[in-house]
């Protein structure tokens, strides 16, 4: 189960938030962004909506971070764990994570990440647009070029018309 | 905790002339008698708001509310409305916003606030963290709705506030002005950003970290994923996310029902200056979504060269582009889209703003009024400068905007000459985008429904836009031709009911008029399931109670209009819809026998010939305590 990532597409992100709501709903049994191991983040007077969630980074900051080992990696395996034993809620890794993959929770009071909801990602599945896609790791960079060149086969049509 | 689940179980009661806040806890009859959203409001409106209190006075309330769905991921829960008595109408008033503002209150943990009195200097109410707060806003009076929004926004340094605000012309009391949340939303209709204006309360502020609660989640998790492939698999759904609500333009006018010349005809020549494909190959510039709404019917447009370039704008809607464009005959699209950015900035409702102005052009063709009494202004047909230029006489109530601002009713009472033929409403609403004659029971509906010529209460849409598969599963194969028949007054008064008492369950869950109203895909069905899901309730399970429930809803509303005076004779439409036939188009030739549907509808809904309701219709909606007072008045 272990080799998919989650891949982002902000093109497609309409804001509209049920990645939050599914993600606190599998994590929580409730509804609460601020509960959310995935923000959307948005520019609503400029229209633009970013889904901010764990990459599961190779050489992953929010590991080097950790003082206490609670953020690991089984060898082998995409996801990158949080073990709630060794964590000391200090915040490390969220200052440390470059794309704001780490959350907190107000309630239990302590940093929140992105599982993988244990193989089937809430957040991919609910997303009506695609924009968070859970994909083979292998093939996210081909699926992402894809998309890149859908866009730019898009403009070039609208500015030769066609032809 | 509060008997059911899905509710935040609390109410915030806020006076602005005492500036003090309260907590009220829900009351338990009031979820289970109307649930929610815009149901529980009638309610409490006809509870507190007698006839002798002044729309714009201390005492009329402001009624923000969510409802039990609010804030949960089924399909388009980001929804609130607000209910005054209408500035505009003196009836009646509400007015429903999309965005991220209600599911914030619920995650702040109220379900509705309620707002009384008037402050002397400018406030806005602050809710962070749960905490109520009244704040000064002389700062912000005289700012537009954006610039009010990022200023608060700025002062509470925190960019996820959600705020619903006033522009300038709530401030100036525009009988017609909106309230704004977000870029995209607003609530048009009935004047509630006036209310605001008059308790001198220029914004709501919101920011919750809480949570809503759910009986049985698994299965709402199942339902709104039922929802989102259903929304998936709606080919109108899908275009509707591609084009947003202009799509229907060339919809209209391909049935001769896009409104043109202030509902004169209902063909637009150069309709196609302005339909949806042209906007989005044009102007597009982004889609938006509402919290949780799988749809996404959202646009921002911008126009990128000439006259009016570098206008960025949310929208407009359909009801914008009719308004705008062709009821003012004008298809320079680029001036649409800076009326539509300048409404929302000062903040207007774009239908009753382009009804005005329809109503003026008209006016100096029949040469009714002169520039003399204008202070040398004039609007005439198609003329985008003039019109550009009349948004802003009209939020700040210069010149002739001064008159403008209070709506095409009053306009016509005071002018007079005859000119009221020319004023396009029911009740003292401006009339939406809709024509009767082409589309009977859109006339029927803007006749009953209860904020005036409303186009979101209870206008049906399946007998019209080709839905006979589902207008048959609504009404019987033995009905589904003549229900379908958009020039037959036929069972258009039973059509409406139906539909009125469904689309009132919607509004008190709360959910979206689009994938309920337009495109058909969920119904009363879906209303049960989710609303077991969500409160744990199983009597909401029952569609039959369901429709009890709406009925009822529909009923308090009306009483409260019966209060206001409110009879058969302010159920009307303007002559043009029932004594001038339809110029040209697919109708030509058509009007409305309104007398005949109105006399089913009322029968339908055991109300009298005179419309009032009856009272074994009251008992048996469990409304005594209606009856006493309404019995004084039959």
């Amino acid at each position: 189960m272990m080799e998919k990532v989650l891949v982002v597409n902000v093109e497609k992100c309409t804001g509209c938030r049920v990645c939050e709501l599914a993600c606190s709903a599998f994590h929580y049994k409730e509804f609460s962004p601020s509960r959310s191991r995935v923000s959307v983040i948005s520019w609503e007077e400029r229209g633009i909506d970013v889904p901010a969630l764990c990459n599961q980074c190779e050489d992953a900051p929010c590991i080097k971070a950790c003082p206490t080992g609670a953020l690991y990696r089984v060898e082998g395996e995409i996801l990158v764990r949080l073990d709630y034993e060794r964590c000391i809620g200090c915040r490390a890794c969220m200052y440390a994570c470059p794309f704001g993959g780490i959350g907190w929770d107000p309630v239990e009071r302590k940093v929140i990440k992105c599982d993988l909801c244990g193989g089937d990602p809430q957040c991919a599945k609910y997303c009506p647009t695609g924009a968070i896609e859970y994909v083979m790791a292998n093939r996210a960079a081909v699926l992402k070029r894809r998309r890149a060149s859908e866009s730019l086969a898009r403009y070039m049509k609208e500015v030769t018309g066609g032809r | 905790m509060f008997s059911y689940m899905g509710y935040a179980g609390k109410m915030l009661r806020v006076d602005l002339t005492t500036k003090k806040i309260w907590i009220q806890p829900l009351r338990k009859d009031l979820a289970r008698n109307y649930i929610g959203g815009t149901g529980m409001a009638s309610r409490i409106l006809w509870e507190e708001v007698k006839a002798d209190i002044d729309p714009l006075g201390p005492e009329n309330r402001l009624i923000v509310v969510t409802g039990p769905v609010t804030g949960t991921i089924w399909h388009t829960a980001g929804r609130a409305a607000l209910v005054a008595k209408s500035p505009l109408t003196g009836i009646w008033g509400e007015s429903h916003f999309g965005g991220f503002f209600g599911p914030e209150l619920k995650f702040s943990g109220y379900d509705a606030i309620i707002i009384q009195g008037r402050s002397e200097r400018p406030v806005y109410l602050c809710i962070y963290d749960g905490k109520p707060e009244i704040k000064k806003a002389d700062h912000l009076w005289g700012k537009n709705t954006y610039e009010t929004a990022d200023m608060i926004r700025e002062e509470l340094d925190d960019r996820e506030v959600k705020i619903a605000a006033i522009g300038q012309a709530g401030e100036n009391l525009v009988k017609f002005a909106n309230v704004m949340t977000g870029f995209h939303n607003f609530a048009g209709r009935t004047g509630m950003g006036a209310v605001m204006g008059s308790k001198k309360l220029k914004a709501i502020a919101v920011r919750g970290f809480g949570s809503v609660k759910v009986a049985d989640m698994d299965k709402l998790l199942d339902l709104a994923y039922d929802a989102r492939e259903r929304i998936l698999k709606c080919d109108q759904a899908m275009e509707l996310r591609n084009y947003g609500t202009p799509m229907l333009v060339g919809a209209k006018q391909a049935i001769g029902e896009l409104p043109t010349k202030n509902h004169y005809t209902g063909i637009f020549g150069e309709y196609e200056e302005i339909d949806g494909p042209t906007i989005r190959r044009r102007y597009w510039a982004g889609t938006k979504a509402c919290f949780s709404c799988f749809l996404a019917c959202k646009k921002n447009n911008v126009v990128r060269a000439g006259e009016f370039e570098g206008t960025f704008t949310a929208g407009p809607e359909y009801e914008g582009v009719y308004a705008f464009g062709s009821n003012l005959m004008i298809s320079n699209m680029p001036a649409i889209l800076r009326m539509n950015y300048l409404s929302n900035a000062y903040g207007m409702d774009v239908i009753s703003l382009g009804v005005v102005m329809g109503f003026l052009a008209e006016l100096f063709e029949n040469k009714i009024i002169d520039e003399k009494e204008t202070g040398g202004f004039k609007l005439e047909w198609g003329d985008y400068r003039t019109a550009v230029e009349a948004v802003e006489m009209v939020a700040f109530r210069r010149g002739i905007g001064d008159l403008m601002a209070e709506g095409v009713r009053e306009m016509a009472k005071r002018i007079g000459r005859g000119s009221e033929k020319y004023a396009m409403h029911v009740k003292g609403l401006e009339i939406s985008g809709q024509d009767g004659r082409t589309h009977r029971s859109a006339g029927l509906t803007h006749a009953t429904a209860a904020r005036g010529a409303d186009h979101m209460r209870s206008l049906v849409t399946v007998d019209q836009l080709g839905y006979r598969d589902v207008a048959a599963k609504r009404f019987g194969e033995d009905k589904v031709e003549r229900v379908c028949n958009g020039y037959s007054e036929d069972f258009k008064a039973l059509a409406v009911k139906m539909h009125e008492d469904a689309y009132a369950i919607r509004d008190s869950l709360i959910v979206c008029w689009y994938s309920v109203g337009w495109p058909p895909v969920f119904w009363m069905d879906d209303f049960a399931k989710i609303l077991v899901a969500v409160t744990g309730e199983e009597e909401f399970g029952d569609v039959r109670e369901l429709f009890k429930i709406g009925e009822r809803i529909n009923n308090v509303k009306r009483a409260f209009n019966v209060r206001h005076g409110i009879t058969r004779k302010d159920d009307v439409l303007p002559d043009r819809f029932t004594k001038e036939p339809m110029p040209d188009g697919p109708g030509r030739g058509q009007v409305v026998n309104l007398d005949r549907m109105l006399d089913e509808y009322y029968e339908l809904r055991g109300w009298d010939r005179n419309g009032i309701p009856g009272k074994d219709k009251l008992l048996e909606l469990d409304l005594a305590d209606v009856e006493e007072e309404i019995s004084r008045i039959r």
